[in-house]
């Protein structure tokens, strides 16, 4: 899951715009990031048609979101079950998304 | 982009999310409504303001922030309604209501601009974005001041 997560995390911070919301050194296999001038919903939508299931919205967790000063939030989580074929996809999808939206 | 994306993310909506159109404040005035839509477990939440002067919508805005579809939807809502009576803005409502969440497969009701929404039928987890404001103009229309929400 370390594994991924870094190599998630130097995927996604390819992608234009992406800034991620959890940096803690010590942090678990989640990838969870926001998107300039992109709302999560609609990154849920696009990478979903992609076949990636992310979660998005405050993940019952408003407090929280209202310290990071963001509504909302993306969030790919890693398990066991995951791949850096998946990450790659994961990033393939995100580029296709700022496509979407320029 | 694959079939289905393509029909939720058009140029209009994408235009319109970019750009949204009366994005701005109806300030309490003779005539002035305004009403609130909020869905919790999404964050949508907007604003909805009227004007209305002998039963007739004569200006149109809102505000807040949102995903795309909702904010969208608001944009070309608020375009679509000026100068129409509060009568024909209830009936557009239900219009656009069912509209929005007939199957994907039933011919769309020629809605004008706002029938490029359609193709959030086979989203049927967005469908509640593109409604939050209609819900909210709704109540401006009929004088609630309250928070509605389509969740």
């Amino acid at each position: 899951e370390r594994d991924l997560l870094s190599y998630g995390s130097a995927v996604l911070v390819d992608i234009p715009g992406l800034r991620f919301t959890g940096t803690a050194r010590e942090k678990a296999g989640v990838l969870a990031f926001v998107i300039d001038g992109i709302h999560p919903h609609d990154i849920g939508t696009i990478v979903d048609r992609e076949g990636i299931a992310i979660r998005t919205g405050h993940h019952c967790c408003q407090p929280l979101m209202a310290r990071l000063g963001v509504s909302a939030t993306a969030r790919a989580s890693l398990a066991m079950y995951n791949t850096r074929a998946d990450i790659d996809a994961l990033g393939i999808a995100l580029h296709k998304v700022r496509e979407v939206f320029g | 982009m694959s079939a289905g994306l393509d029909d939720l993310y058009q140029e209009v909506i994408l235009d319109h999310n970019k750009r949204p159109r009366n994005f701005r404040v109806i300030e309490p005035s003779d005539g002035s409504r305004k009403a609130e839509g909020y869905n919790p477990l999404c964050g949508d939440r907007l604003t909805v303001y009227l004007r209305v002067k002998d039963g007739v919508v004569i200006d149109a805005s809102f505000l807040g922030s949102g995903c795309a579809i909702s904010k969208a939807s608001a944009s070309l809502m608020t375009d679509f309604v000026k100068g129409k009576t509060v009568a024909e803005v209830e009936a557009l409502f239900e219009r656009f209501q069912r509209m929005i969440t007939s199957a994907p497969d039933v011919p769309v009701e020629d809605l004008g601009k706002l029938s490029v929404l359609s193709g959030v039928r086979q989203f049927p987890l967005r469908v509640k974005c593109a409604s939050l404001a209609w819900h909210a103009l709704r109540a401006a229309a009929q004088a609630r001041e309250e928070v509605v929400s389509t969740e």
